[in-house]
């Protein structure tokens, strides 16, 4: 038998409701946090997109660029980032798509609904997010999540941050 | 109101502008008549319909084109994409293969050459009094076509200068991007972002040729890469995102060195001699494939142009030495979708691309930190240009210092605002002309 069991859904659900958590709540350098040394936020531009380095997305950000672009959020003459940023996420359809018992690593997906507020105006974002987690340590950290937005070929105007 | 050839006039002076060129809804009806709809607009490149009936639909103001490689002759057309029965638009928003065009009203079938083919009930056609053999019920082509290296660009006008006389030595922007294929060819690949801007068509443009703003606007950006940098590890690898953004945060000096070049029509671009595009760490394989095409000597002459951005006004900007285009749709007064294309350039490695891919998500994405913040000075331009409190806006800086050369062009140092008002001389040129466009060829 496997040293590592297949996760309740309740579990993965927590982790879920904490990762988006933090981005409601703006905790970025959390958020970061939860990502592995290699993973990396992938919200491609066209329906099914397999590859985020030969075509172009719209965000595609490894840590490096997490860290720089949390550092722009917080620099006050970021003119963009004047106003707060509020978001509220609400998961659901929540599976675990695969389950890899030699390491513990979850194939994970839901459907998402984000209201984000930006100086006096709302946006709904809506889609699907797949995650990869990775167990370390007995924690789950993020491998790859990745944000479908349904309407991701359309003309968007600034994505203020992190769906 | 309605504006008069003397009211048209007293909007532009040669350093600065009334706020009305920007929030007009009257005026920008005129511009998409007076400049959009009789300048060479870009439409595509010819590499997105490589065979026979591939279409894609675009945007000249409100009239919405289709681009076709046709099936008999392999020739690119560009069409009013409207049926010539009773006006639906023909072919829906996108791209994609076609054998034949058949609007969903009445099911009126055009061949990709244009041609009427069809237009069904035809068992009580020959005594119902309509002809449509008639070549009027053809799909209408915009009046000129011509392609340059593979950018297809159209002009709906029939009086209008043709359009290598039209770009005149701009063109040199695209040779050099060209070249930096080692077999002379690009392809756009690797998809379109979209970013919507709640602004002027004209600030996006005039943007392009600001060299003054990166250390304002872009401050933030500059000092979170910067402090990201210092903060590395001794001895860490340089990410790559760090190597693209940098630039930005050069000084004054630097983009003052950045000179301009401009060009009649309105054309211009920046980074003459130097540019933020200039310092990349080299590609081993590729640098082996261009001196493998073109000689250690012709090489190092076509990486040493290393232009900032060159505008095709009104419609086209690019940057040769990252091989992406930004494409400016004017939707209304303030509203405008920016397109961002990358190419391939043809044998190089992938790599290439992967770094054109990785600059236009760092910069031109709706998500950029770049972007993001050039956006949020647009949308405030929009809003502050509203005020009652000043009708004016600048563009004097350096005024007195314009150096004309032999060839027709003009140089300016990089501070310069020529570039703005060379736009508005030609803006001016074109607005206040009243004859009627000739839309037949």
């Amino acid at each position: 038998m496997s040293q590592y069991q297949r996760p309740g859904l309740k579990k993965i659900e927590e982790f879920l409701y904490h990762e988006t958590g933090l981005l409601d709540r703006m905790e970025i350098r959390q958020w970061i946090d939860l990502f592995t040394d290699t993973g990396d936020y992938w919200m491609p531009v066209t329906p099914d997109q397999e590859d985020p380095i030969n075509h172009i997305s719209i965000f595609y950000d490894d840590r490096d660029l997490m860290e720089i672009r949390l550092r722009h959020h917080d620099n006050p003459r970021s003119h963009s980032k004047d106003f707060t940023i509020r978001s509220s996420h609400v998961l659901g359809n929540v599976q675990i798509a695969s389950f890899d018992e030699t390491n513990g690593d979850c194939q994970v997906s839901c459907n998402f609904q984000c209201v984000m507020y930006y100086r006096d105006q709302q946006q709904l974002y809506a889609g699907t997010c797949q995650y990869h987690l990775r167990l370390i340590d007995g924690r789950y950290h993020i491998q790859r999540k990745r944000v479908d937005l349904i309407n991701c070929d359309a003309p968007h105007g600034s994505i203020q941050t992190y769906v | 109101m309605s504006y008069s050839v003397e009211d048209i006039e007293k909007l532009v002076e040669p350093a600065r502008v009334h706020r009305k060129v920007y929030t007009d809804e009257e005026i920008f009806d005129l511009e998409m008549e007076r400049v959009w709809g009789r300048t060479w607009i870009f439409a595509g490149h010819a590499s997105e319909v490589p065979n026979g009936g591939d279409y894609k639909t675009f945007n000249i103001g409100s009239q919405s084109m289709l681009m076709v490689r046709n099936r008999k002759n392999d020739n690119i057309s560009v069409f009013y994409n409207r049926c010539t029965h009773k006006g639906a638009k023909l072919v829906g928003d996108g791209k994609g293969c076609a054998k034949a065009f058949r609007c969903p009203y009445h099911a009126w079938t055009f061949d990709t050459e244009g041609k009427l083919l069809a237009t069904p009930p035809t068992k009580t056609l020959e005594t119902s009094g309509f002809a449509p053999d008639d070549p009027e019920y053809n799909l209408r082509p915009a009046a000129q076509v011509n392609i340059y290296h593979g950018f297809v660009f159209v002009n709906l006008d029939a009086n209008a200068e043709g359009l290598h006389e039209y770009f005149g030595d701009s063109l040199t922007s695209i040779d050099n991007m060209v070249e930096r294929s080692p077999e002379g060819e690009l392809e756009i690949a690797g998809g379109v972002l979209r970013y919507r801007h709640d602004c002027n068509w004209k600030s996006f443009v005039e943007n392009l040729n600001d060299n003054m703003h990166p250390m304002a606007t872009h401050q933030s950006a500059i000092e979170a890469c910067q402090g990201y940098a210092q903060d590395l590890p001794e001895g860490s690898e340089v990410p790559e995102t760090v190597h693209i953004l940098g630039p930005f945060g050069s000084s004054y000096d630097f983009f003052e060195d950045m000179s301009h070049v401009v060009f009649k029509n309105g054309h211009s671009y920046s980074g003459n001699k130097v540019s933020i595009h200039s310092a990349y760490p080299p590609v081993p394989d590729y640098v082996d494939a261009m001196e493998t095409a073109y000689g250690k000597e012709k090489t190092k002459e076509i990486f040493s142009c290393a232009r900032h951005n060159t505008v095709y006004y009104p419609s086209l900007t690019i940057k040769g030495a990252i091989q992406a285009i930004r494409v400016v749709r004017p939707i209304s007064v303030n509203c405008t979708d920016i397109e961002t294309y990358t190419f391939r350039l043809k044998g190089a490695p992938d790599e290439m691309l992967q770094r054109t891919l990785l600059y236009s998500r760092l910069i031109n994405s709706p998500s950029s930190i770049v972007g993001a913040d050039d956006l949020e000075v647009y949308e405030r331009v929009q809003a502050g240009l509203h005020s009652h409190g000043h009708d004016w806006v600048s563009m004097e800086r350096q005024k007195d210092h314009d150096q004309p050369q032999e060839d027709g062009s003009i140089e300016a140092t990089g501070s310069s605002e020529l570039p703005f008002r060379n736009q508005y001389k030609y803006w001016l040129q074109l607005m206040t002309n009243t004859e009627a466009v000739k839309i037949k060829a």
